[in-house]
């Protein structure tokens, strides 16, 4: 079951084109992240689908329906996080929560309460005072108060410190326990890569990459080091190497100090080395930064 | 209603100031009614206008309690107060939520684009006629200490047509915003139909172009002299009917855009 299935999606802003066709399918259950840079187009992906904006071609489906003709009864279903969250005037965090509450209905009592505590709001605290930290949290407050079946959070932990993130990832593991669907953005990897079950990869309004995590990480280059006991034939050994480049072997002192960049698995590498006295080995877990960045680069090229 | 309810919760206070201000224009001019108008001082005075500037500010019509109130209180400063209030709420009301982003945050739950465009044009209408009412229950207070000899039919038929005219130049701006998403684009609109009323009723006046003056909500409002001859309802029927078209109008497209980026 697919709670969001987008094709050929395109939005033109006059003359700028924010989405060219974006394919797009997030099932139910799932935490999905939209990784890509600044105006790559998830935030307008986002605003389609609660019908901030409308799209110029292509068709969209959230939870079944088309975002406009769901209009305020398929909203009610979903919670959003706006990219650029700001939040002016005289009321007070709590009755703010408490208005939009009523617009949506479904808030069971004392939902807010437990969210802003969790989260370290003050909900006494005049919107328009707070900082953007703290604003920030009134914005996820209210995306999640609701229990909706779908979140559609957009740089959910902007601005937030690290043990409020930290909670942030605790609420969303919690929603998907509960079956919620959860469909985040980001341009800082780290956060698509704690939560996330399935990463698209947004660039230029295109999806140029979708998988897991695993998916994303494959194909891509790993460093590997190993500290091996000196022995003739190492260098033609590991040299010859399919998939790897940039190898440096330091020998000194009867043993050798090895560096190399490895394309996929790494089984034929490890097999080479086992014919070795091996004293050390270090595989770095590739961060995902540098697979997005590899696809950018691939993109571009 | 939910929107309307929020919406006079939070601007309580600038609606305390404004009916404060509207009783406050009444303070200034209807104690003086005894002094100026009603002494025959007026009459003299006049002679010193040209009789064009004289009727473009209603000067001939002073020597009356009625036409005193018209044209010092409802005419002028009334018309110019409700028109700035009714102007800054019709801006905000979607272009100010708007360019402050909290439009896409109330337009991600459970409101209809609808919704929020009727409900700010009802809290728009519930604040100008309290505010207009305000103003004209402190005339109607000092009615008897400064011998205006007010007809209250006259008074609450003036009051009517004030409301109504406030509420064409705040529709005007939440048309402007509605339309647009800017805060002041919808300012202009607003000011621009308050202030081309004024000026084709005026100019309407002078040179004698009745056809101008039929387009202007100005003359609507306070052409048949209401505070004497009582309730005109083509004209008031004119100004809602205008209110109702800038509402839907605005409505539709507000419906069919989308939202700008904050």
């Amino acid at each position: 079951m697919t709670v969001i299935v987008t094709e050929g999606l395109v939005k033109r802003f006059g003359r700028s084109t924010a989405l060219r066709g974006l394919d797009l399918e997030v099932r139910r259950g799932e935490v999905f992240g939209l990784i890509g840079p600044n105006g790559a187009g998830k935030t307008t992906a986002m605003r389609v689908l609660l019908d901030i904006v409308r799209p110029t071609g292509g068709t969209v489906r959230v939870l079944g329906e088309e975002p406009r003709a769901g209009g305020a009864a398929l909203r009610r279903r979903v919670g959003y996080l706006p990219g650029e969250l700001r939040l002016e005037g005289r009321a007070r965090a709590g009755e703010l929560l408490q208005h939009l509450a009523g617009l949506s209905g479904g808030v069971a009592p004392g939902t807010i309460e437990r969210l802003a505590e969790r989260l370290g709001l003050d909900l006494s605290k005049r919107v328009g005072t707070l900082s953007k930290g703290n604003k920030q949290k009134v914005g996820l407050v209210q995306a999640f108060m609701h229990e909706p079946e779908l979140l559609v959070l957009d740089e959910p932990t902007s601005g937030l410190d690290p043990l409020v993130q930290q909670e942030f990832m605790a609420l969303v593991r919690e929603a998907k326990q509960r079956g919620q669907t959860v469909f985040l953005s980001s341009h800082v990897l780290g956060e698509i890569e704690q939560a996330a079950d399935r990463v698209g990869v947004l660039h230029r309004g295109e999806l140029v990459r979708v998988g897991t995590l695993d998916d994303v990480r494959e194909g891509r280059q790993r460093r590997v080091r190993a500290v091996v006991t000196s022995a003739p034939g190492l260098a033609e050994a590991l040299g010859g190497l399919e998939r790897t480049k940039d190898l440096v072997v330091d020998e000194r002192d009867g043993e050798a100090r090895l560096s190399l960049l490895v394309e996929g698995g790494v089984d034929h590498l490890v097999k080479a080395l086992a014919r070795f006295q091996v004293r050390d080995l270090l595989i770095e877990e590739p961060e995902l930064s540098d697979a997005v960045m590899a696809y950018y680069e691939g993109v571009r090229a | 209603m939910k929107l309307l309810k929020r919406e006079l919760r939070e601007s309580r206070v600038a609606l305390a100031a404004w009916c404060a201000g509207l009783a406050a224009a009444v303070v200034m001019y209807v104690p003086f009614y005894p002094s100026i108008g009603g002494s025959g001082m007026m009459s003299a005075y006049l002679e010193a206008f040209p009789p064009e500037v004289a009727r473009l500010f209603d000067f001939d019509r002073m020597a009356t309690g009625a036409g005193y109130v018209q044209a010092s209180y409802f005419g002028l400063t009334a018309f110019l107060l409700l028109a700035i209030a009714a102007i800054g709420w019709g801006s905000r009301a979607v272009a100010g939520a708007e360019a402050a982003g909290t439009l896409e945050l109330t337009l991600a739950h459970g409101v209809t684009r609808w919704q929020v465009v009727t409900q700010a044009a009802l809290a728009l209408l519930v604040r100008l006629a309290v505010v207009s009412a305000a103003g004209s229950l402190v005339v109607w207070a000092l009615d008897g200490s400064a011998g205006l000899e007010l007809d209250p039919a006259g008074l609450w038929a003036a009051t009517a047509a004030l409301f109504l005219l406030g509420a064409v130049a705040g529709a005007a701006a939440l048309f402007g915003g509605a339309v647009s998403g800017r805060p002041a684009v919808a300012t202009g609109v607003g000011a621009a139909v308050a202030v081309l009323a004024y000026v084709c009723d005026a100019v309407a006046d002078l040179a004698g172009a009745r056809w101008l003056g039929r387009l202007s909500p100005y003359e609507w409002a306070f052409g048949r002299d209401p505070i004497t001859t009582g309730f005109d309802l083509s004209g008031l029927a004119l100004l809602a009917l205008a209110t109702l078209v800038l509402v839907v109008v605005g409505g539709l497209v507000f419906d069919r855009r989308d939202l700008r980026s904050p």
